[in-house]
């Protein structure tokens, strides 16, 4: 019951009895922290109270820092700046209602500039020329190491951009964008992609530092989104995050304090509840597991009709999915085997990005281990379960070292890769294809392979060595445009999945909005969001000495009639013929949009 | 004037009679005891430190966001933006606006405080609404959630049936109506007024709406509605459409029609959900000018001028009020998709707009924070609202089961308040004489002379 309402006012109530000490000593002090190069200390003082009287201090504070910071050249007399729209908008009666001017401090901060607009207000017809006329500093990514002064831009008056024709209409309308972003369709509802728009013609302002539009597009992006919005808006919110953290290079920070806060308010019951939900209303994940469950339990049990021995199973399971994926393949194996149910072992590698959270997902995965244990008496599957935790590159997964062969007692190993391979972060040196090959040096019967079918690797990280990692503009531009894509029909598909108010969605997209900041701004090199199409991770699986297994029809089926547990929009499709380069595993997609790629191998 | 200038001056002191202002009732203040409220919630934020991450298990979610919620406003304040922007992380993570009363109310404050941010980084600030395509769809959408707020919350009601009996006082003995709503939206509340007029003894010989609003598309639908609903009632009806803002309209001409027998009242209900009058000065000269037999408003007791910190901890105090009133936790699905509308369209809206580098006019100019004080110069003089408004309000609220607002008459004003925090006021204001209104009128033609 404490509101936060409440709160304010007992906090209030109670400092009705202080006085406030030393009230002059903090004025006029706040230009030590807007000045000089140095970052100013984190911790607030008193003299952030100084904000009060700093109109004649404020604005000559910056100087310094990188290249591109803008403070103000003309420093004129502030009080002009504020009479100048006012004599044209009260007429010759500026000196009487001068004195009723009263000076927002917003206006004399370094941050910000004393830039008056018109004040045509809404009478103000779309205007084609309100672009600002001055010299634009180059854009630059360092202005905000100064600490202080961090405006990116020159202020400026910003109106529409006469030369796009946006498309606000309402989702039920027709789709179509129209102007210069019509090349931006993206599947999935339909209707007005306005943010796909505005975002892809940052995203090429960006690329090519054309720093006013970039100011504007980003003004209006900034005004119309909004984190609980609708999709569009959404999308603008996160993507916008993400150039802006591209600007002011801040992308590796912006994820660290990203990931940080999520582990904080992370508990075992939030991650569950969402993990579920999750799958309750979307087979995102269940379409995977349920592939993938269906390929290894036939594996397993054509083992076990092949011999007499008894027999001990080991799966390595690369996933980031909790676990919800082996229960059923624990009753399955319960269930299905004709005679002594065999041993399973798990070994779960939870691989994450070093900036991820780690010490919330180590939480979670201690519960989890518990009650995966309890599970697996309560079916009678002689069960043993590891959780090995693994931070950054999965390349670096040391695969000897986890002893799957249990000494030898292992008589057949599965891998189970569930969104994990992009988790090898793309590069030179054919890292992904080499790592393909050292899950084959595991002699596993069966390799499942599952990932989400986006082109995010932007060039071929095979084709040479030093390409790769190489976040040129091309490539940006490349990796956004299929980044929006990708995470346009993924926000889509959990809009029309969830419930309007649900804080389980909510978690969900602020987790794609940390992958969105990783692609948008961070460095390729130490991405664990490159995902790749299907085509070029079945092309590394072939190099690597796997071939695929198709599907049974009993796996092809117990996929379709779990997508008929879930809304409409939802469908299966295979990936093509055996003989086809790509033809291997099935599809989950989305309004006919393919998303999810499932796929089965054997050396 | 001079008083006026020098109670304004120091940004602190304005702030801190804003506060002040709020919590007037029971305990004497002076200025000093109002910053050092500031600065004990500053030292509170501040005790926290560096332990970011050492919450004590013992501390509330509520009490952390609050917290991190001040400490990041001022670093905004301080212009450490990235500091801030770190904070906003913790912010969003911890916030929802799906979850309680304070979870939800700093969902909003965090997303207008990160809006901010980047605003200031870019050096832009001007709102995106009034000069877009966008506007007409904006209009609709703030349209419907203002009906939805209508039905959640008794503010709207308030506003409307208030004005609508001030209205009807004023009206006696007139045949010749003429009412200029300076920002119509749907004009939910002129049935109301209609039905009342039509059931006087003496029905209205003419009945004229000038509606004024930012999209033309909205405001003729708007006018389609009331010349039904005229209709229905036998009601000779004359919609007049403006699209713009008040304070641009140039000449008094513009609003009044032919006939001078023509009684004017004008109704205006604040928010902050975008710049209404265009300019305030603009807006007091027209207000002189039209003569009107009553001009009645309705103003949220927050302050829109002021530093940004003063801004930002009356805004939030003001806020978690109403955020609170409009239930805690999670309620049945279809309703808490309403509240959840009207919170983001309606109330996070507002927020952003205050927390916005300018304030609510984006521009850093409030030249009229209380319009009644500014009406009071200008020439007009209160008229009580205690005897039937204040009798409606009293009925409306016993009405529904809204337990928790308060009604307070002071100085002829109706206050609607949350617990003890007061959330609207109402007032009615006249010209304070015939000559006077002349005398005004007079000045205002030599000074539009001067002008041209």
């Amino acid at each position: 019951m404490d509101t936060l309402f409440r709160l304010v006012s007992l906090q209030a109530s109670e400092q009705q009895q202080q006085q406030q000490p030393q009230q002059s000593a903090s004025y006029n002090s706040r230009s030590t922290t807007s000045s000089g190069g140095s970052r100013s200390s984190s911790h607030q003082t008193n003299a952030s109270y100084n904000y009060y009287h700093h109109h004649h201090s404020s604005s000559s504070s910056g100087g310094g820092g990188g290249g591109g910071q803008y403070y103000y050249s003309q420093q004129q007399p502030q009080q002009s700046y504020y009479l100048e729209p006012y004599q044209e908008e009260c007429g010759g009666n500026a000196q009487h209602h001068h004195h009723h001017l009263y000076m927002d401090e917003d206006f004399s901060s370094s941050s910000s500039s004393r830039h008056f607009h018109s004040h045509g207000g809404a009478g103000q017809p779309p205007t084609s020329s309100a672009t600002p006329t001055a010299p634009t500093p180059p854009l630059s990514t360092s202005s905000t190491a100064a600490g202080a002064g961090h405006a990116l831009f020159e202020a400026a008056d910003l109106s529409f951009p006469p030369d796009l024709n946006l498309d606000f209409s309402s989702p039920a309308s027709s789709p179509g964008g129209g102007g210069t972003a019509s090349s931006a369709a993206v599947g999935g509802g339909g209707g007005g992609r306005w943010a796909s728009q505005l975002l892809l013609e940052c995203a090429r302002a960006v690329a090519t530092r054309e720093s006013q539009r970039v100011q504007q597009l980003m003004w209006m992006l900034n005004e119309l989104a909004s984190p609980y919005g609708d999709v569009e808006q959404k999308l603008a919110s996160y993507f916008l995050q993400g150039l802006f953290a591209r600007l002011t290079a801040s992308g590796p920070r912006t994820l660290r304090t990203l990931a940080a806060a999520t582990d904080r308010n992370t508990s075992f019951d939030s991650t569950r509840r969402t993990a579920l939900r999750f799958q309750e209303l979307s087979p995102w994940s269940s379409f995977g597991h349920v592939a993938a469950n269906g390929a290894i339990l036939e594996s397993f049990l054509e083992a076990a009709a092949a011999s007499s021995e008894p027999q001990r199973f080991h799966i390595l399971d690369l996933s980031n999915t909790f676990c919800t994926q082996w229960p059923t393949l624990l009753e399955a194996l319960a269930t299905r085997s004709p005679d002594d149910t065999p041993h399973l072992s798990i070994t779960t590698v939870v691989s994450a990005a070093p900036s991820a959270p780690t010490s919330a997902v180590q939480r979670v995965m201690r519960e989890i281990g518990q009650r995966m244990e309890k599970f697996a008496r309560l079916m009678g599957v002689p069960f043993r379960f590891r959780a090995v935790h693994h931070s950054g590159d999965l390349a670096e997964l040391d695969l000897d070292a986890l002893d799957l062969t249990e000494g030898g007692a292992t008589t057949g190993i599965a891998v189970n890769c569930m969104n994990s391979l992009r988790g090898v972060v793309p590069g030179g040196a054919r890292r992904r294809g080499a790592f393909a090959a050292s899950l084959r040096r595991l002699g596993p019967r069966i390799v499942t392979v599952v990932e989400e079918e986006a082109d995010l690797v932007a060039a071929d990280p095979e084709a040479s060595s030093d390409e790769g990692g190489r976040n040129t503009e091309e490539a940006f531009l490349k990796v956004f445009g299929e980044g929006l894509r990708f995470f346009s029909a993924y926000m889509d598909s959990l809009e029309e999945s969830f419930p309007k108010t649900s804080n389980e969605r909510l978690a969900l997209e602020r987790a794609a909005g940390r992958a969105i900041v990783d692609l948008v701004s961070c460095p390729a090199s130490e991405s664990m969001e490159r995902r790749e199409t299907a085509v070029a991770w079945a092309r590394r699986l072939r190099l690597a000495g796997f071939s695929p297994v198709p599907f049974s029809d009993d796996v092809a089926d117990d996929v379709r009639s779990l997508l008929r547990r879930y809304r409409e929009g939802w469908s299966m499709r295979e990936a093509g013929t055996d003989d086809s380069p790509a033809g291997a595993g099935v599809f989950l997609a989305w309004k006919e949009q393919p998303l999810v790629w499932a796929s089965a191998w054997r050396p | 004037m001079i008083q006026g200038v020098l109670s304004r001056a120091p940004a602190t002191d304005a702030a801190a009679a804003a506060m002040k202002a709020k919590r007037a009732a029971s305990i004497p203040e002076d200025e000093d005891s109002a910053r050092g409220k500031r600065l004990q919630l500053h030292d509170s934020a501040a005790e926290q430190g560096p332990g970011l991450a050492a919450a004590s298990a013992a501390e509330t979610r509520g009490l952390r966001l609050l917290r991190l919620l001040l400490r990041c406003a001022e670093a905004v304040a301080a212009d450490q933006l990235p500091e801030a922007r770190d904070m906003l992380q913790e912010i969003a993570e911890l916030a929802s606006p799906f979850g309680s009363s304070p979870e939800r109310v700093a969902a909003y404050f965090g997303d207008a405080l990160c809006a901010r941010v980047l605003s200031s980084y870019l050096g832009a600030y001007s709102p995106l609404l009034a000069a877009s395509p966008l506007a007409a769809a904006q209009s609709r959408r703030v349209s419907s959630a203002f009906q939805a707020y209508n039905a959640l919350s008794p503010l709207v009601k308030f506003s409307h049936f208030t004005a609508n009996k001030a209205i009807l006082q004023a009206l006696d003995g007139e045949d010749r109506v003429h009412v200029v709503d300076l920002d119509i939206m749907q004009g939910l509340q002129w049935p109301g007024l209609f039905h009342m007029l039509a059931s006087r003894p003496c029905r209205p010989l003419s009945l004229r709406v000038t509606g004024l609003g930012a999209s033309l598309d909205v405001l003729h639908a708007t006018g389609r509605r009331l010349a039904d609903f005229a209709a229905s009632l036998g009601l000779p009806f004359e919609f007049h459409p403006i699209e713009g803002k008040i304070g641009h309209v140039a000449d008094a001409a513009a609003l009044l029609g032919h006939h001078h027998r023509e009684a004017t009242v004008v109704y205006w209900m604040h928010h902050c959900l975008y710049d209404v009058t265009g300019s305030d000065v603009g807006t007091v000269r027209l207000l002189k000018s039209l003569r009107p037999k009553l001009v009645t408003i309705v103003e949220q007791d927050l302050g829109h001028s002021g530093d940004f910190l003063g801004r930002f901890v009356e805004a939030l105090h003001y806020y978690s009020a109403l955020f609170d009133a409009l239930g805690d936790g999670a309620s049945a699905g279809a309703a808490e998709e309403e509240r959840h509308a009207v919170e983001r369209l309606l109330l996070g809206a507002e927020i952003r707009n205050i927390v916005a580098v300018g304030g609510p006019k984006r521009t850093g100019e409030v030249r009229v924070e209380r319009w009644g004080d500014e009406l009071r110069r200008a020439g007009f003089r209160p008229v009580s609202l205690t005897g039937a408004p204040a009798a409606q309000a009293r009925l409306l609220l016993g009405m529904y089961p809204w337990k928790g607002y308060t009604l307070v008459e002071e100085d002829g004003c109706l206050k609607l308040g949350w617990k003890d925090l007061s959330l609207l006021t109402a007032s009615s204001w006249e010209p304070t004489t015939a000559e006077d209104g002349l005398v005004v009128v007079a000045a205002a033609a030599r000074q539009e002379g001067q002008d041209s």
